[in-house]
Parts: structure tokens; sequence; C-alpha cells
């Protein structure tokens, strides 16, 4: 068999292995031919689309393909969302299709698109009518599970969501053992609360928040995941059902403003917690610090090219570019040096839209994983002699990153870091060893 | 006393609905806010004409002697600054660069203010307009061409690899810009004939989303530029342009092949659309005419009357109205100045009958 070469001709199929009723058929013994015409062009998959609640603008498509080039996953596959139109006016409802869940709502597509055809509610409509149908990646379906029996995805206690509090080496207020009404309740959000390097992220917070003179708290084992990404992969009851326990959290204590660490949970405070019944200030903790950089007593000098990752869900779908700029700039002895993709034009982690939890299945249908593709472009930027730092403000990155700079074979050459890790570490008296 | 048409606007469309009114007997007066005729033709160095590549200047300069008539007369650097009235009887205030105000008793009035090109610095790719030297947009690309050259302007030297990118600032509904400018598709091809004359070892390409080649512009323009001067259609779109080796790395998708394309340019020119010009929005709010929502002057007789506005006794000519090309903008300079002139006798004749 291994000398029967297999023909690659559009349009024959030829099976390597194939076994019928006991009978050896692999090579060339099974050849077919698949039907070349097109023979009808249904029409129902559009409308079906269109007719849900979100899909409506796929139909408004003008083929003229600027979203592909655009598209983060285009980059590592086959795949865009004019391809996506394409398909379904074709026939196909994408149910059963692996495109259904390439899609990190990354918004790149939308913000070139002339006809404002938008993904970002195409994709979670027509996955929320999969959810129903129980059609569900297997590793999708864990995620949401464990968001619904325990409130964080990776299916931690929830008593054990502040944990990392313990080693902070400040304290950190709970805000129902406070007893009176707090300036800021902080969010500490899933990946802060569970992940070992988002621990980290949420301890350096904790002494950044503690050195400013802030006055905090948080929610402790009371919060629960945001929910944003599993609203955007399709389950919109799940979504729902943390967003409710979240809101009645919240109207149990005075604060006065919300600070989130994860953009993911700013989107939902900020765009889809008002229509649910919370309404409130809310501010990504970039946004927090910003206001108050000036106030920042610098003890040390870091001495790195740093470059900086903007994350989907705080620019280009919230607007804010500058607030992490500002606050690294002001970090003594860093130089920020652009990636090519920055700002509006942003490169996706991979990990929005429930991509966090897809990693296995998408690496089926890619050639990298986009996290891979955007540590190159960092490397190409801060080069790799040990003071380059990919910095980041999203509490997604840090894991996804780091295995991507290992999976590239960058280990040791660059490092990531979340930007509160940076200006912790400018803030501590020692002289910092490199980051 | 013949009665008098006010015409706005010393474009091809002014031009020949001044020229109109003299021929049909009446007396008009012309208002053009720069200090030559010629309008955005002559202002932004348009060389050949499409489809039939004739000189602009001489084409012009017929227009330009069409006015030298004595029942015509031609206020240069001068603006409207106040207008009263309704038809038959409008009172406008001629304003010249001196500050020295006329006043104009009117019958009608053809506005012909026309429009102005995209200014690619709105688009929401990123061509990089205003970063790179080499990225031009037709109108820059006219004026080289006017003088009989083409080349790279960060160098100075031809281009080997010329791309065209159709449909910047048209068609697009972010931008608020929802209609197709028509004429872009036509202009660039031609443009592309002219650099293939001018450099026959250049590699020219148009990138499209849907070539609009409607009527002889097929035959006239289309089929030649591929057939006879090789010009490369691709049915793809750019997103981005980043600098590379000194060059100009385009990327985006050929939607045939379903394939991204990232391919090396000396020049690009942005095919930029039509938008209404300043004077349009201006002239437009002054007269009291209504503007459609991209604030082109409406028509709302369409399709039958396609230069009434929504005020008796004004008419529009020309790109004024929505993107035009000269053929269009000609025949409506016509039409609009019989109407107007019409207009003006017939409200002639009910005021004389009321005074009699």
């Amino acid at each position: 068999m291994s000398d029967q070469p297999l023909i690659k001709v559009d349009r024959i199929l030829e099976k390597e292995h194939a076994v019928i009723d006991g009978i050896d058929i692999s090579g060339r013994w099974n050849r077919m031919f698949s039907q070349r015409s097109i023979t009808e062009y249904p029409t129902e998959a559009m409308d079906w689309i269109t007719g849900l609640d979100g899909g409506e603008s796929l139909r408004d498509c003008y083929q003229c393909g600027k979203c592909v080039p655009v598209c983060p996953v285009q980059h590592v596959g086959s795949y865009g969302p004019r391809k996506l139109h394409v398909k379904v006016l074709r026939g196909n409802n994408l149910i059963d299709d692996p495109d259904l869940w390439l899609c990190t709502t990354c918004g790149n597509c939308f913000r070139v698109c002339p006809k404002e055809v938008n993904p970002l509610q195409i994709m979670p409509a027509i996955r929320e009518q999969a959810v129903l149908q129980g059609k569900v990646p297997d590793e999708l379906a864990q995620a949401f599970a464990n968001l619904q029996r325990q409130g964080n995805p990776q299916g931690e206690s929830p008593r054990k969501r502040v944990d990392w509090a313990a080693e902070a080496g400040v304290p950190v207020p709970l805000i129902g053992e406070l007893g009176r009404p707090v300036d800021v309740l902080w969010y500490v959000s899933d990946y802060t609360s569970y992940h070992p390097r988002g621990k980290d992220a949420a301890r350096a917070m904790a002494r950044v928040l503690t050195a400013l003179g802030v006055d905090f708290a948080i929610l402790g084992p009371e919060e629960r995941s945001d929910g944003d990404s599993a609203r955007l992969a399709g389950e919109t009851g799940l979504f729902e059902l943390l967003a409710e326990q979240n809101i009645k959290a919240f109207g149990k204590y005075a604060f006065a403003r919300l600070v989130v660490m994860d953009p993911h949970a700013y989107n939902a405070f900020r765009n889809h917690y008002p229509r649910l019944g919370w309404t409130g200030e809310v501010l990504h903790y970039t946004q927090f610090l910003a206001e108050h950089v000036e106030r920042i007593a610098w003890r040390s000098r870091l001495d790195l090219e740093v470059t900086y990752h903007d994350p989907c869900y705080l620019g280009r779908n919230n607007g804010e570019y500058d607030a992490p700029r500002k606050l690294l700039a002001a970090i003594p002895g860093v130089r920020l040096a652009e990636m090519p993709h920055n700002r509006a034009n942003g490169y996706c982690c991979g990990g929005g839209g429930g991509g966090m939890w897809l990693d296995g299945f998408v690496a089926e249908h890619v050639s990298e994983r986009l996290s891979e593709r955007r540590v190159r472009e960092a490397v190409a930027t801060v080069g790799t002699d040990g003071s380059g730092v990919l910095s980041v403000a999203c509490p997604y990155e840090p894991s996804r990153f780091e295995d991507a700079v290992k999976s590239t074979g960058n280990d040791g050459r660059i490092v990531v870091r979340d930007i509160i890790e940076l200006i912790d570490q400018a803030m501590q008296p020692l002289p910092a060893t490199t980051a | 006393m013949p009665e008098t048409v006010l015409v706005v606007g010393g474009g091809p469309a002014g031009l020949e609905a001044a020229r109109t009114v003299a021929q049909l007997g009446g007396r008009a007066v012309l208002v053009e806010r720069r200090d030559v005729l010629g309008g955005t033709p002559d202002e932004s160095h348009y060389a050949a004409l499409t489809p039939n590549m004739g000189s602009a200047q001489e084409a012009l300069d017929i227009l330009r002697a069409g006015v030298r008539d004595p029942a015509i007369e031609v206020h240069l650097g001068a603006r409207l600054s106040a207008f009263a009235g309704s038809a038959g009887d409008f009172t406008a205030s001629v304003t010249g660069a001196d500050g020295a105000t006329t006043e104009v008793k009117a019958g009608a009035v053809v506005v012909a203010t026309g429009f102005q090109h995209f200014d690619p610095g709105r688009e929401t790719q990123m061509y990089g307009y205003y970063e790179h030297a080499d990225v031009i947009t037709l109108p820059d690309a006219e004026k080289m061409l006017s003088e009989h050259r083409f080349v790279r302007p960060s160098t100075g030297e031809p281009p080997r690899n010329v791309a065209f990118i159709q449909c910047v600032g048209s068609r697009d509904r972010r931008l608020g810009n929802d209609y197709c400018s028509k004429v872009c598709c036509g202009v660039a091809s031609k443009e592309a004939i002219e650099i293939r004359r001018l450099l026959p070892d250049a590699k020219v390409y148009i990138f499209y989303i849907d070539m609009r080649m409607y009527g002889y512009w097929e035959n006239e323009i289309y089929w030649p530029a591929q057939e006879q001067y090789n010009v490369n259609y691709i049915r793809g779109i750019v997103t981005e342009i980043v600098a590379k080796e000194g060059r100009l790395l385009m990327k985006g998708e050929d939607t045939t092949m379903g394939r991204p394309l990232e391919v090396l340019m000396d020049v690009i020119v942005l095919s930029v659309g039509m938008e209404p010009s300043r004077g349009t929005r201006e002239v437009a709010a002054l007269l009291g005419v209504e503007q459609n929502r991209f604030g082109f002057i409406a028509t709302p007789g369409e399709p039958m009357d396609p230069v009434g506005t929504s005020v008796p006794g004004i008419f529009v000519a020309g790109a004024a109205a929505g993107p035009k090309d000269l053929e269009d903008t000609m025949g409506m300079a016509g039409s609009a100045a019989a109407k107007a002139l019409a207009a003006a006798r017939q409200a002639g004749v009910r005021t004389a009958g009321a005074v009699s």
C-alpha cells in the first residue's frame, strides 16, 4: 500500500485503508468520483440563520473579501466570514461544520466590513442552536459543565477562589466580611483566581492597590465567572445564570465602582449585564491605574524591551488602547515597541469566544495556534536576548502565550508578563532581577 | 430684458448649463468659487477623459469658450452669500474675493457645485495613504499622467508593479457612503491603459469587488484594457499595505481562488470615490434644497426628472446630485438649463398677467 501513491486530484476520492465486508479494497480499488456540478442552491440554511436572533446580518455580505485577510484564523488555516457566507449560500447551516467553532469573536472582520456583517452576533446565534442540539465539541462541553456546577471553567471549588490571597503579602479584604461600603469592588475573575500565572497577577494587583491606598475589597467565594466567553460560545442560558449570580452578589454590597482584571468581564459588565439588570461604573484595571499613574512610587528600573498585546475585548471591541500603553510608558526603564499588528488591528491570542476551551479541537483545523503566531510576532519585535517582554492585560494570555513561547522554541528568550506584574516589580524596593 | 438663470458652479455642468441658457435666448449669471473655470476636472489635473481618451483641457476649453457670450455674466473667485425668493423672483447676493457684494435677480437657479474626491484618510482598511509616499489616489495618478509620466513618488523611478484598489470610500455602510461612485472602475481602467502605454514593462493590476463598466465603457475601456494592454483584473480586495524592503506589500484575499494574497507593489493607486463637495453642502443649505442622506442634492422627481430639486425653480446638474460621469453630467446640464429657463419664463408670464 505504501508504494501506491494516493491520488490528490480534486473530486477524486480514494481511501488508503478501506475494508468492506472483510474485503480489503484499499487504494485504487475504492476510487470514487464526487459529483462535480452544483445542481441546486438551497436557500433554507441562509433563511434559517438569518431568522435567528443575531444571525440577520449574514445575508448582507457582498463577497468583497475584506474580512478574510484580517481574520486571525485565516492566517493559520482556511477560514473567514466571507467563506462562511459562501458555505451558507450553498446550503450548509454550519451546525455540523467545524468552522462553527473556529471563530474567536475577535472582531477584526467587523472592523473592516463595509456592510457591517457582524460575526460577533452571528456565530453565538448559530452556536446556541448547536448547543441546544447537543452538538458541542467535548472539551467545550466540559468547560460549560464546570461553569454550571462550580462557576468557573476549571471546575475548581468556589471556596478556593481566594486561596491566592494568602501569599499576596498584603491583606485582601472580602467585602462580605468588611461590613462597610468600599470605593473599589475588585472583580478578580477566573484565570486570575485559579491559574498559577493568573494568581501571580492577582497578588501583584493586591500589592499595587494596597501601595496606592485604594479602598478595595473582593467578593471572594461569592464571585462567579462573568460568563461572557460562554455566551460567545453559544451558551446563552449559562451566561444568564452566571450573570444572575454575580448581579445578586453585587446587589448585596455598596461600592462606587467595579474594577476588573479580565477584558471579557469588562465586556460583559459594560455591554451585557445592563440588559439583565445591573448598571454601574466598570473599569478595566489598566484604566483604573492609568488614573493614578502619577501617584505610583517607582523604586526600581526594569530596563526591558516590551511589546504589548492588545486584548480583543479591551482594545478593538471596547476601544481602550491608551491606558495600558500609558502605564507601560510610565514604568522606569521600559522601552515600548509595537508589533506590526497593534491597536485596532491587534492579532487575536485565540482564547476568545470559547477558544480558550477549544484548543484541542481547533488544533485539528489550523497549522499553528494563534498564540504561537502572535509569539513569533512578539519575538520579531523585541528580540530574543532575554530582555524582551510580551506584556498582556488579559488573564487568558499568560498561560496561552507561555505555552506558545515553549512550543515555538523561544523558552528563555522572551517572557510573558501581565502589565500589573511589571508595575508591581518596578514598585518593589530591591533592584529587579531580570523579569 | 430676458429671463435670468443663476448658475452656481463653473465646472462642466455649470458651464454647459450657462451656455445652454444663452443659446435658448436667456441670460445666465455664473458664479464660480475658484479664479478659473473648469471645476474638478481642472482642479484635479484630469489628463485624458474616460472613455474616449480625449484631452481634458481641450474639452474644457470648448466649454469655457461657450460661456464667452454677452448673455453670460461670469463671477470668478465669488460665492453666494445670501439667497431669498421663490421661482420667478429669486434674489442672490454674490460676494467676490474683495468682499464686494453684487445683488443678482434671477427667475430660476441651476446648482452645479459638484463633488470632491473621498479623503483616503477616512478609510477603515489600512492603506496608509498619509504614511506611504507610493500609495496615491486616482487624481494623484491623473496629475502625473497629465505630465506624461508615471513614477514612484518616493524615488522618481518608473514602477515595475502597479496596483489599483477599487471601491475606496464607496459601497461602504460604515463610512456612510453606501453608493457606488460609478466612474472609478472606468477611470482606473483608463489610467491603467495610460500607464501601460507609458511603461510597457510595468505590470498593472486592478483589484476589484465587482467591475462596473456599463454601456459602452465595457467595450471602449474594459475590453481594450484586458485584451490590448494586458491589465490584470483580480477579483480580490486589499485590507492592508505595509512597507517592505523599500516597496509596498499589499495583503488581501484573492476571492476567486479563496486564497490569501501578499504581493509586492511599487505604486498602489486608491480608486477614491465621490462625496458631495463642500460647495454642494453649503449651497444646498443656503438655497434650502433638500439633501439626501449622503449630502448630495436630492432629486425627488427621479427617475423621470433627474434635475428637479425639492424647491420649485431650483434645478441641479452633475455630481452635486450624486456620482455622475461626464456624459450624465452634460445631459443633466442641458436639461436643467432648459427647465430652469422654462420655469423662469412661466413665472414671468404669471407675474406679467397679474400686473396687467
